[in-house]
């Protein structure tokens, strides 16, 4: 592996799993996409869901194109390698979250304040005519299990390999399995004569999106902007960057220490005269020596 | 917390699937509780009749008789989506512009036009008003067959 270009030796089986957890994304969370939109009907309930689910595609798309770009090497045109893409990527994942949230707030609201009683009738199959909104459950049920499944596997395994658009996918296959169950109350509300429950329902999950959206997209915008790096799940600095800090003050004085990040990696930055022996990463990171892309030292 | 969601959603369904669904407005009620069915017939309508017979084989399950109330032109759809009559009869086209207003049913008695501009008797019905509109669909479908 250069200092720019390509995917740690210890954290390469991992990054393969993860690519084939987002091949499995796509397959799945496409098939439900078409199954859902077969009982769609006229119900917005379900053409929210419909489109929310096309929209949770975004994250494992970028995740797969980030990976792709972090193994290419580095080059004239670009001499520090195309890690940061994991940071762009990132970025375009919080925001699809953040649309997703918004168009689902909207949605919902907009349904609440015209008072839209929504129509679910009959549908006709083999000779019986039977309500639709059991079809829809039906689709629906099937919609939650994928991301139900995948989203669960997915986090452990953007935690080793410290990606946040990883993450960022898990919380969307949260978002996804959350609304699919908004919407099974949705159409069971609908079902009961209450035609508030569907948007009511959907409000209170868009909600709980855009606060995770939110949060990951200040910490994409962090990262961006060369801030210290941050918890995976949080603004917070990271645990590992902390120690870190703490490290290289250890050994180098009082100095300054800065730390950015690019993509899953850290680029640490002491001001102090280079040493005469300088520190490994697995001295200074232990089991995540992998982190540390590079270590440079700024003379006074 | 996630599970006495689903706890809570799960008995939710079980007590509630048995009438399922159910009308937003209570229009099956009104039909039950005054035994009448209003019902407004379009202008230039001239083969009305087997429309007319399956809401009236409708209201009779339900001890109710289907009443006509004389509304013109546009003030029918407004009738409807306020609730002042229960069903509308006339002419539609499957892409009718009043199609997100009204729960408009399949042709009556035959089959769907290859043209979906082109307007065919159909029963339309207020939004949200699943029970009647799943009920007259059967009988609509039935008719067909």
């Amino acid at each position: 592996m250069s200092l720019h270009s390509g995917i740690p030796a210890a954290i390469e089986a991992d990054v393969r799993r993860g690519e084939r957890l987002e091949w499995w994304t796509l397959l799945w969370i496409g098939s439900v996409v078409v199954v859902m939109a077969l009982v769609m009907g006229a119900s917005q309930a379900m053409k929210s869901a419909v489109i929310e689910d096309v929209l949770s595609l975004i994250p494992a798309i970028v995740f797969l194109l980030s990976v792709h770009w972090e193994r290419k090497h580095a080059n004239s045109r670009f001499p520090f390698g195309y890690r940061r893409a994991n940071s762009l990527a990132f970025l375009v994942a919080a925001t699809a979250l953040l649309a997703v949230g918004g168009f689902l707030a909207y949605e919902s609201v907009t349904t609440l304040l015209r008072q839209e009683h929504p129509t679910v009738g009959g549908i006709t199959l083999f000779g019986h005519t039977i309500w639709l909104g059991w079809l829809m459950m039906a689709a629906l049920v099937y919609s939650v299990i994928p991301p139900l499944i995948l989203g669960r596997i997915k986090q452990p395994v953007a935690k080793r390999i410290n990606d946040k658009v990883l993450h960022t996918d898990a919380l969307m296959q949260k978002a996804d399995w959350q609304t699919g169950l908004a919407a099974i109350a949705g159409i069971t509300g609908i079902g009961l004569g209450w035609w508030w429950a569907d948007a009511s329902a959907a409000l209170f999950i868009a909600l709980s999106i855009i606060k995770d959206a939110v949060g990951a997209l200040r910490q994409a915008v962090a990262e961006l902007l060369d801030g210290t790096p941050r918890a995976l799940d949080s603004n917070e600095i990271a645990d590992d960057a902390k120690a870190l800090i703490a490290a290289l003050k250890a050994r180098f004085g009082d100095g300054e220490v800065r730390l950015r990040e690019t993509g899953r990696y850290i680029a640490a930055e002491v001001d102090c005269a280079p040493p005469a022996a300088v520190p490994t990463a697995a001295e200074l990171m232990g089991d995540k020596a992998w982190r540390l892309a590079s270590l440079s030292f700024r003379p006074e | 917390m996630r599970y006495r969601f689903a706890l809570a959603f799960t008995a939710l369904l079980l007590t509630g699937c048995d009438g399922m669904p159910r009308d937003a407005a209570g229009t099956t009620e009104g039909i039950e509780r005054t035994h009448t069915m209003r019902v407004t017939v379009l202008p230039g309508t001239p083969d009305v009749r087997p429309a007319l017979a399956l809401l009236d084989s409708y209201a009779r399950k339900h001890d109710a008789r289907v009443t006509l109330v004389a509304i013109h032109g546009e003030h029918a759809h407004k009738a409807l989506e306020d609730g002042e009559i229960d069903a509308l009869i006339g002419h539609f086209a499957k892409a009718s512009p009043w199609q997100a207003d009204i729960s408009l049913s399949k042709p009556v008695a035959r089959g769907e036009p290859d043209d979906k501009h082109r307007p065919v008797l159909r029963i339309a019905r207020r939004n949200g008003e699943n029970a009647l509109i799943l009920a007259t669909d059967r009988l609509v479908a039935e008719s067909a067959q």
